[in-house]
């Protein structure tokens, strides 16, 4: 398992690389929370009595290893706008932006992955064609337009669905998801398109494959060949992609949050940066890093388990 | 492969795990119909960080607690006006040196300790303190000795005369505090008010329940509720639909039209203390020639920016003074927009070709909109200006603190605060002598009829210098559902205070 | 070549050359000057006198259009240009000395940019810098010079293994010759295909960062910034909200669509490595 060590030590040195990139950039941006906290009107003294309350006059290095050993530790400090520990206002974001996350991925495959396998099942036929213009579409069409259109519908037009904002959990299920449905399909959209590019190729792949042959020729139909063997065989690649959109997602996440006012981890480091609650944007952007290298790390993995000769020998 | 079915079962079981948990969560949560009498709920754009007004000059803090949860020895009614509060008179003596405040009996803390004082003496120590956080320290740096001859007296004693002492003590950032919790205050609020703080769910709403204990007797809605709703499309959907009662203050005066339609629905466009500049860098060419920013002051249409950029919701000033305020003046003719002229300005201060010139702008969209108007009026003058946006502790850092600028639009919402053009360093750069003098004389004026006049002055010297480009103040549009009474019209200072509420 | 790619490359040559010459055009002529304000005519829906209508400060809305072409197009092409030429050069100096420190340090220098979400870099690196043109381009080529450097050591890696290349290498041939003479020459089909597709890609970073505002700068029309504020006045207005978006996706359809046709008439050998590329890098 040596393997699995050398990389989980380049996905550690690969983090904490970016922990001192993110540290430098943040301390480049000029600005003092203090000032953004007390306004135009605030005496030199009470800047500086609150600059000390946050740590800021300690010397660059201390802070650099206080939030680094803090972030290890799971400590992330407190936030300057709130006052509250970071870590509980991340741990509040997330119960909308991991709903979010997975509703459109749910939705991503839900669309994406049948019309691919469709396509392939009617490769260069008008179907597939229509399947791969809706592809090209997905993919062309910016996600915060969709979104635009999809409210412009929905909520201006029809009044369904709110514009945006979240009324909170403790409010019912059915609220929450009615405020994320518009997010996540907007979401959903380019993922969907990918998907089924993928699962396309893979399963028009897998259809060349000699066994395929003999699947038919025992007398499977074709709907049922492609269930039984296509799709189970095209599920490997599509599933280290659907891994690997989970960190884009996140990042598409981003901006979809602030399309709708939705109070996630997207719409708090864009609050963060306005108000320079920099310990919020150093541990967010930390997060969302330490997600991706993660995710990397663990395909990786699975690349290195699922060796080749094993793979031939399945198969 | 039993890994499907295992998949199926745990969806079915997800499946009615959510059910089950709607239903109990819609039971539990209370209901929001807007024609419940019992309560009434209040949509503002922006959540307050924390609830401890002297921990920050956040404006959703005063909106949610002011005259709530918290209130001060005095208070800003709807007018304006000064009026008593927690405490019930006061006197100054002759030297304008002494106040002597005479305390409320009967008022109590949320936490049933009882209001005297010894309360007051600790907040106002604590704001004066050299580690006090309170981003208005001007209003009790004048203090020299607060004496407490009996639990419902408090005298207080200044170094100097300072005119505006007793509207400081007005503020938000003047409540009073109970030593016991004036740790917690942040995210536990307590205070004297009619209302207590009950509960705040983060990023949605915060709610208020009636007070028992308040001074003042019984309430006209025993229970309250603030709700967080940024989007401006969502504000409209939510004073519709019944889920907000009234809108403090509508984020998108374009939707006004509409909104004035629906009969069940009443709009009030009124006004705030927030006096929208285009500031110009009086320290720096070729700003520092009074007749280029004449000129500037020509060019600009304010009625063009004004519609084009909040709809024509603000109200026109042309001084650095709100219309709110008893001592404004309207000096909205003292630039008539009129390029021909503004060029004329210009060749004569030796600018025939106009010039180029960077305008950071924040990111409210007020001043991102007025920016692109402004910047394509001052380009038919030949002043060709760039804009640059930027974020607002930026702004704070290059344009207030370093004065790194040319032009900046900003709304300056701090109530009666033309004296920060008598500031040595502010960031206007502005340096009159006259006008540092003014102020000192309103400062020592003794009657109002005086500072008032006084306060006209100044208007009209800064006008006269054209320091900056005075556009407007930017409105408070206040949407109800028809059967609510008692919103406050104008923002003298913001607050939303329950207690005069009323359902019809 | 199947039919149908060729029938699509016509259609992605056809919407890219619509947004394309509308752009050009903008430079020497627009209906009205697209920074022209006259409140009174705002918000006006399509009219014989402005074809796509008016914003809300009254300007009009196809003149916006095209001259928004230039900035998402001149800010694409800067960014993928100056990520190519980063990118490739790294790339084949890591492919050159494979296997050393120097390229270990590439490949994991890459995989540290991966780590860090695209949105949230631009959002730094424009408030450190100031929103504008300029930096939106370095916010954009930083993602770009890992997927050409990853994309162009691969392919360079391949054709160093070839018995041509191997032949010259015994022959004495020295490595700066070699890369200039055999890879370069081999693998430039691949990055022309690549670049159309970062191409694509980095219109559509360009339209999400001046739709967050981080673009270029006021009163220079954007297409995101456009989507941006029409997204206020969508009840007033919503149609300035369908121009722009579609804009956007024209372009974007069209680099897509001739990049994949010009990926099928690429050497076979290196087609799954532009697959791969493309698909990890997309959004």
């Amino acid at each position: 398992m040596t393997f699995i060590a050398r990389r989980l030590i380049a996905a550690l040195v690969t983090l904490l690389a970016a922990a001192v990139i993110i540290f430098v950039m943040l301390e480049l941006l000029p600005g003092d929370p203090a000032a953004v906290v007390l306004g135009v009107n605030a005496t030199p003294e009470t800047l500086a009595a609150l600059r000390s309350d946050f740590g800021l006059d300690r010397p660059i290095l201390e802070r650099f290893f206080r939030w680094l050993v803090g972030f290890a530790t799971g400590d992330l400090g407190t936030s300057y706008t709130y006052r509250i520990p970071v870590a509980a206002l991340i741990a509040e974001r997330f119960a909308v932006t991991l709903p979010l996350a997975f509703l459109s991925i749910l939705l991503a495959a839900a669309i994406g992955l049948p019309l691919g396998l469709f396509a392939a099942a009617r490769a260069n036929s008008a179907s597939d064609t229509a399947v791969m213009v809706f592809a090209e579409i997905g993919l062309a069409v910016p996600s915060f337009w969709f979104a635009i259109l999809l409210v412009l519908l929905f909520s201006v037009t029809l009044g369904w669905l709110p514009s945006g904002g979240f009324p909170g959990w403790d409010r019912g299920i059915v609220p929450g998801l009615k405020a994320l449905i518009l997010p996540a399909i907007s979401l959903a959209l380019p993922q969907a398109a990918v998907l089924a590019r993928i699962m396309r190729g893979a399963a028009l792949e897998a259809m060349a494959e000699p066994w395929m042959r003999t699947a038919r020729a025992k007398g499977l139909s074709l709907p049922e060949t492609m269930r039984r063997h296509v799709f189970r065989n095209a599920l490997i690649p599509v599933l280290t992609i659907l891994g690997l959109q989970v960190s884009f997602l996140i990042a598409g996440a981003i901006v979809i949050e602030n399309v709708f006012s939705l109070p996630g981890l997207g719409r708090l480091v864009f609050q963060a940066i306005g108000q320079h609650d920099i310990i919020v944007v150093k541990d967010l952007v930390m997060v969302f890093s330490a997600m991706v290298i993660l995710v990397n790390f663990l395909v990786d993995v699975l690349y290195g388990l699922v060796d080749p000769r094993l793979a031939r020998g399945r198969a | 492969m039993t890994h499907g079915q295992a998949a199926k079962r745990l969806a079915g079981i997800l499946a009615r795990g959510a059910l089950v948990g709607a239903a109990l969560f819609s039971a539990a949560a209370p209901g929001f119909s807007a024609q419940d009498r019992g309560q009434d709920t209040i949509c503002m754009s922006l959540e307050p960080p924390v609830l401890d007004p002297t921990l920050g000059a956040a404006q959703a803090i005063r909106e949610v607690t002011y005259g709530n949860v918290f209130e001060g020895l005095v208070a800003i009614d709807r007018a304006g006006k000064i009026v008593p509060k927690l405490a019930t008179s006061w006197t100054v003596s002759p030297d304008g040196l002494v106040y002597t405040f005479t305390l409320r009996p009967g008022a109590a803390f949320h936490d049933g300790a009882p209001f005297t004082a010894a309360d007051v003496k600790f907040t106002l120590e604590r704001a004066l303190a050299a580690d006090s956080k309170n981003a208005q320290k001007w209003i009790f740096q004048p203090i020299a000795a607060i004496e407490t001859p009996d639990a419902a007296t408090v005298k207080i004693t200044l170094k100097q005369v300072a005119a505006n002492f007793l509207y400081g003590l007005a503020w938000g950032d003047a409540v009073i505090f109970s030593q016991r919790s004036a740790a917690t205050n942040a995210t536990n609020p307590v205070g004297t008010g009619p209302y207590k703080f009950d509960r705040w769910t983060r990023g949605d709403r915060l709610s208020l329940v009636a007070s028992q204990a308040w001074w003042g007797g019984k309430v006209a809605i025993p229970r309250a509720t603030f709700r967080f709703v940024n989007d401006a499309q969502a504000q409209v959907a939510g004073i519709r639909s019944g889920d907000c009662d009234a809108l403090s203050n509508l984020a998108a005066p374009e939707a006004v039209p509409d909104l004035q339609a629906d009969k069940d629905l009443s709009v009030v466009i009124g006004k705030t203390e927030g006096e929208t500049i285009v500031a110009m860098n009086n320290g720096k060419k070729p700003f520092d020639d009074v007749r280029v920013r004449r000129a500037i002051s020509h060019a600009i249409d304010r009625n063009q920016v004004n519609l084009g950029a909040i709809n024509g919701a603000g109200t026109p000033i042309g001084s650095h003074f709100s219309p709110t305020q008893p001592a404004y003046i309207d000096l909205t003719g003292r630039y008539l927009y009129d390029p021909a002229k503004a060029r004329a300005l210009l060749a004569e201060a030796g600018y025939p070709n106009g010039f180029e010139a960077v305008m950071k702008v924040p990111p409210p969209a007020y001043a991102r909109r007025s920016s692109e108007i402004v910047a394509a009026m001052l380009a038919q003058v030949g002043v060709r200006v760039t804009l640059e946006p930027i974020e607002f502790p930026q702004w704070l850092d290059r344009v207030f603190k370093n004065r790194d600028y040319d032009l900046t639009i900003i709304a300056h919402t701090e109530p009666l605060d033309i004296g920060i053009y008598a500031r040595p360093d502010y960031y206007f750069g502005y340096k009159s002598p006259a006008f540092v003098d003014l102020m000192a004389k309103v400062d020592a004026a003794s009657d109002e009829a005086t500072r008032n006049r006084l306060y006209g002055d100044a208007q009209r010297l800064l006008a006269d210098d054209a320091v900056n480009v005075f556009l407007f103040v930017l409105p408070k549009i206040t949407v109800t559902r028809v059967g609510l009474d008692g919103m406050w019209p104008d923002w003298p200072l913001p607050a939303n205070p329950l207690a005069e509420l009323s359902w019809k | 070549m199947r039919r149908g790619t060729r029938w699509s490359f016509r259609l992605g040559v056809l919407c890219a050359g619509i947004v394309v010459f509308g752009a050009v055009v903008s430079l020497v002529w627009t209906p009205y000057d697209p920074t022209t304000i006259a409140i009174v005519d705002r918000l006006q829906g399509p009219s014989a006198r402005h074809w796509l209508g008016t914003d809300q400060f009254g300007r009009d809305v196809l003149s916006m259009l095209m001259r928004g072409g230039v900035n998402s197009l001149g800010v694409g092409l800067a960014a993928v240009l100056a990520g190519l030429l980063v990118g490739l050069a790294l790339g084949i100096l890591a492919a050159a000395t494979a296997g050393s420190i120097l390229d270990g340090l590439v490949m994991r220098s890459a995989d540290l940019v991966f780590a860090f979400p695209v949105v949230l870099s631009a959002v730094m690196i424009t408030a450190i810098a100031g929103a504008g043109a300029g930096n939106a381009v370095i916010a954009i080529a930083v993602f770009n010079v890992p997927v050409f450097a990853r994309l162009s050591r691969a392919a360079a890696l391949q054709v160093w293994s070839r018995e041509f290349v191997m032949a010259a290498r015994a022959m004495g041939l020295g490595s700066m010759r070699i890369t200039l003479r055999h890879v370069l020459p081999n693998i430039a089909g691949l990055l022309i295909v690549q670049s159309t597709i970062q191409f694509a890609l980095a219109i559509l970073a360009e339209a999400g960062l001046s739709y967050l505002g981080l673009g270029v700068r006021p009163p220079d029309p954007s297409w995101g910034r456009m989507l941006n504020e029409a997204q206020t006045f969508l009840s007033r207005q919503p149609l300035n909200a369908i121009f722009p978006g579609l804009a956007i996706a024209l372009a974007v359809l069209g680099f897509n669509l001739i990049g994949d046709g010009l990926r099928d008439r690429l050497d076979p050998r290196f087609q799954g490595a532009a697959n791969r590329q493309a698909r990890s890098v997309i959004r």
